[in-house]
């Protein structure tokens, strides 16, 4: 039977991914953070930083067919830019050297669409051989650019084992803890940037799991953006959710969120852009060559957020 | 409110062409097609400028006939005007008058999704980023493109030099090779003079990061009355649809021979609209004053 290492395993998302998984492989954890209380992973759990000699081991130990590389740590979750940059360029690229090392004949690596950055001069529809303009944008995202590059470059130059890297747009639902599922789900009042509303893609976790689980056990290789199923504008998206847009004129909320971040009050300057012009990705390549296509619509993945049922279409 | 006050100057569409429109767009479960465009916000917009189209310029089409029924379609008229109030009316023109409806994706400037409230009620009426890739894009999923190849050229041109088409870029044939889209040349005659420019203010223009300031006999001399375009009479002549067929990597020198075929027939037509029309619509004082060659 095949094993398969997946890192961020005590994440909700690497959670869900097992579960699709779990019938035809046998599972091992890596992650950053310790499992969630009352959280489980379906098989052996390591803790671990991926720039750690330990992480070796479990490669040597497992010796796993396949490497599910989910544990990218967002700038949401306050850690210092060192500390990001160091454990997902580094941290990846250590993980690609094991995984050679060892024998895996297949890597899937989870990048994030920010790796395009929101720019003005983006056109509608971004393929996956276009620029990644993000750092140039913010610094703050050099990590995931770099994070994305060590995947792409290990793609290219280890053709034996075979590599996906993918680029999903926000990935929303009721178990996430990622900052767009938060705002989402908060019910409340969720700022947008007067003025500006600019059209997103969501998929919902599980179709994302779907997708990632998909790669894992399909013979492929290649870099592929994955999104739901259309566009909608950001207010949109706040409504359908359940919550209400409350717009905050750029020029007040750029200073206010930089202020906030220094005490350490969550929303990440670096992403505001992400809310003030559109970065639509094509996803026509994925569904081609894998033949996924989202089992919910926008609409019903944006209602589902808060984990209720899809409520009668209006 | 809002919507009762559009409603009372505003009527709703005809009906056939509300469902054209809605048969000539792919939307997906909210509401929005893969550029952005919702067309509750769209329709809205249209019944708003419907009074500028009918009354205020007085719109006179001619040769809507030759549009074929469907499949995409690149629309290359002259460009002129200061404002561009062509791309407007031309828009307003394919949806009310030509049969099926076509809803026109104008191509804006790159620097537009900076402006707030503006860019976003543009892509809710399904304008783009004027970029090739978004042109292609829109091309091959059967959509109906505006292009103007004279670009800034045109619009900012003073009135001396009324009715001469400025130079034609030729990206917009190798895009209409590789797509294989059929071009309809379009004469707007009429936007010349709506504001009739006596100087580009270039060295103000460079200051404020604009592609030109004109000087007209109105503006900036009565302010914000004076930037008001002035009624003038507008006639849209479309002319014949031709699929050109070609290498789309062809040399410049024979894109350039297609390209000088469509703006020969834009001429063309643009004689014709002035040989049917020729008073001077609006300016008759302006050109008493013996200002103009």
């Amino acid at each position: 039977m095949n094993t398969i290492l997946v890192t961020g395993a005590a994440g909700p998302l690497a959670r869900l991914v097992a579960d699709e998984l779990a019938g035809d492989a046998e599972l091992v954890g890596v992650d950053v953070r310790p499992l969630p209380p009352g959280g489980s992973f379906p098989g052996p759990f390591y803790q671990a930083y991926y720039t750690q000699r330990r992480v070796e081991d479990v490669f040597r130990r497992h010796r796993p067919q396949a490497l599910v590389h989910l544990g990218r740590i967002r700038g949401t979750e306050l850690e210092s830019f060192q500390h990001r940059f160091t454990q997902n360029v580094l941290g990846t690229r250590h993980l690609l050297e094991h995984a050679l090392r060892h024998g895996a004949r297949r890597v899937v690596v989870l990048s994030t669409y920010h790796v395009y950055g929101a720019h003005q001069h983006n056109h509608v529809h971004i393929r996956e051989d276009e620029p990644l303009r993000a750092s140039q944008i913010f610094p703050e995202l050099a990590d995931a650019v770099e994070l994305d590059h060590a995947a792409t470059t290990f793609l290219w130059r280890h053709r034996k084992v075979e590599t996906v890297v993918l680029r999903p747009c926000n990935i929303v639902g009721p178990n996430l803890n990622n900052m767009i599922s938060r705002l989402l789900r908060s019910g409340g009042r969720v700022p947008t940037l007067l003025g500006y509303d600019p059209t997103m893609q969501f998929v919902h976790e599980t179709d994302a799991a779907r997708a990632i689980a998909r790669t894992v056990r399909e013979d492929g290789w290649g870099v592929y953006n994955v999104a739901g199923e259309g566009v909608v504008p950001w207010s949109h998206a706040i409504r359908l959710a359940g919550a209400e847009p409350l717009p905050v004129p750029h020029v007040v909320a750029y200073p206010l969120v930089g202020m906030l971040a220094r005490w350490r009050l969550v929303f990440p300057k670096h992403l505001m852009d992400y809310f003030r012009y559109p970065t639509v990705i094509d996803d026509t390549a994925f569904r081609a060559d894998y033949g996924f296509a989202p089992a919910l619509s926008t609409v019903e993945t944006l209602r589902t957020v808060r984990g209720r049922a899809p409520a009668a279409r209006a | 409110m809002l919507d009762s006050l559009l409603s009372a100057v505003a009527p709703p569409l005809p009906d056939d062409v509300r469902q054209g429109l809605r048969e000539s767009v792919q939307l997906n479960s909210a509401g929005f097609d893969p550029w952005g465009l919702n067309l509750d916000t769209a329709e809205r917009a249209l019944r708003a400028a419907r009074w500028l189209y009918e009354r205020y310029f007085r719109v006179r089409t001619f040769g809507l006939e030759r549009l074929p029924a469907g499949g995409r379609l690149m629309i290359v008229p002259n460009h002129s005007g200061q404002l561009p109030f062509d791309g407007l009316l031309i828009a307003l023109a394919l949806v009310l008058e030509a049969r099926p409806p076509r809803l026109v994706r104008g191509m804006v400037e790159r620097w537009f999704p900076s402006l707030p409230f503006i860019s976003t009620l543009f892509t809710r009426c399904g304008q783009t980023v004027g970029d090739p890739e978004n042109c292609r894009d829109l091309l091959r999923r059967e959509q109906t493109i505006l292009v103007f190849p004279e670009g800034v050229r045109g619009t900012g041109k003073t009135y001396w030099r009324r009715y001469e088409l400025q130079a034609f870029g030729t990206g917009f044939i190798r895009l209409a090779l590789q797509t294989r889209t059929p071009i309809v040349p379009v004469a707007v005659v009429g936007a010349e003079e709506t504001y009739p420019s006596l100087y580009n203010a270039a060295w103000l223009a460079r200051l404020i990061k604009v592609p030109y300031v004109p000087v007209t006999p109105f503006f900036p001399l009565l302010g914000p009355l004076g930037a008001l375009p002035l009624p003038v009479r507008i006639d849209l002549r479309f002319g014949a649809p031709r699929l050109f067929e070609g290498d789309p990597d062809a040399p410049d020198v024979e894109v350039q021979r297609m390209v000088d075929e469509v703006k020969g027939e834009i001429a063309r037509l643009i004689a014709e609209g002035l040989a049917e029309r020729p008073g001077l619509q609006a300016l008759g004082a302006v050109s008493a004053l013996g200002a103009g060659p």
